[in-house]
């Protein structure tokens, strides 16, 4: 990864709704003929392969495609945009959902606890090398979750929300979630492996400015934080997330 | 032995009072045999009961009502866990297939 780019920055737009939501999803920043040389090497690749804590980035050490995904001057720029320049790339892994598997993976949390949280986070960027649509078994997450401080298995016991959303569609699909997001895989009902390979990247300076500032205090970007309070209906605690985002967004912004 | 087995039903609300609306929801059969699914995690758009109260109109028994928060006044407020959980029950005659063992 690069020291630092100027480019393909994320808007003081996508951002608001990154800080509000908890993630952004694109499907037009990878190219399609590598996203098939990605799901080639899925393909490949042991599926009996589990996460092996020794061995923290085999994929990515295996997969020179998926090397190149992560170079992509358009990805680059929305990880520096949510982590800063040359962030850390602390584990990386394939994660593989095998064809027929009729039962889900238990919602949870990767990480919450952060002392100030949720301000300073990692970020957890999932790519769908294929199509997945949805009985194929692509990720759950819960919008807006990722402001609410819990442990990993915390919210196991949880098993349907309102407003709860599967990152489904069309090959070479790139999310980028905040590391307390809470998610789930879902069913593979399809007779084709299911692949999501995601790195997690840590921050190596404050999270602040590193996205294109331009509008950031504007009034567009105030009327969507004003009507943020609705955006997530299963929200019991809305009010308390409205007065959490604007505190952190002239953080995030570098002006506070 | 009977064969009537506990079913629990957590519904949790968007706010305290019991007619709001369901915003989450997890069902725990007790009468399911023990190789049949139970629900999953995201299998469901829609919850079967908008309120606890219209779950108590089916026949559910609200068995525990959330403590309304003390917030303290020293901290910036957190959300943490959903906050509004009740839980439910009923009964409901086991599945067939799973036997009566102790009869």
């Amino acid at each position: 990864m690069v020291t630092r780019t100027t480019e393909h920055l994320l808007t003081a737009r996508q951002m608001a709704q990154f800080a509000v939501d908890g993630y952004l999803e694109f499907g037009d920043v990878v190219p399609t003929d590598l996203n098939a040389a990605v799901h080639d090497d899925a393909l490949r690749y042991p599926k009996d392969r589990g996460w092996d804590p020794n061995h923290r980035r085999e994929f990515w050490e295996f997969s020179a495609a998926v090397r190149e995904v992560f170079d992509l001057p358009s990805v680059q720029g929305i990880v520096q945009s949510l982590v800063g320049p040359a962030p850390r790339h602390d584990h990386s892994y394939l994660h593989k959902v095998r064809p027929g598997r009729d039962e889900a993976q238990v919602w949870h949390v990767d990480f919450a606890l952060a002392a100030d949280h949720p301000r300073t986070f990692d970020i957890l960027v999932c790519y769908f090398p294929h199509d997945a649509p949805a009985e194929m078994g692509p990720t759950m997450i819960l919008p807006g979750s990722h402001m609410r401080r819990v442990n990993y298995d915390d919210v196991t016991r949880y098993k349907n929300f309102v407003g709860q959303r599967q990152l489904t569609g069309p090959g070479g699909r790139i999310a980028f979630l905040h590391e307390s997001m809470w998610h789930c895989a879902q069913p593979n009902r399809t007779e084709r492996w299911r692949f999501m390979f995601k790195i997690r990247y840590g921050p190596e300076v404050p999270q602040q400015g590193h996205f294109d500032t331009e509008g950031w205090d504007a009034d567009e970007i105030e009327a969507f934080f004003n009507a943020a309070e609705y955006r997530h209906p299963w929200g019991d605690s809305s009010k308390i997330a409205v007065e959490q985002w604007r505190s952190w967004w002239p953080y995030i912004a570098g002006a506070a | 032995m009977t064969r009537e087995r506990q079913q629990i039903l957590i519904l949790h609300l968007a706010k305290p009072e019991l007619s709001e609306r369901t915003v989450a929801w997890a069902l725990y059969d007790g009468s399911r045999s023990p190789g049949a699914q139970q629900m999953q995690a995201g299998d469901q758009a829609e919850p079967q009961y908008g309120s606890v109260l219209d779950a108590m109109r089916d026949g559910w028994r609200v068995i525990q009502l959330p403590t309304l928060p003390t917030l303290p006044s020293d901290a910036e407020p957190q959300p943490g866990p959903l906050v509004w959980e009740y839980v439910l029950e009923r009964t409901a005659e086991m599945e067939d297939g799973d036997g009566d063992q102790d009869n």
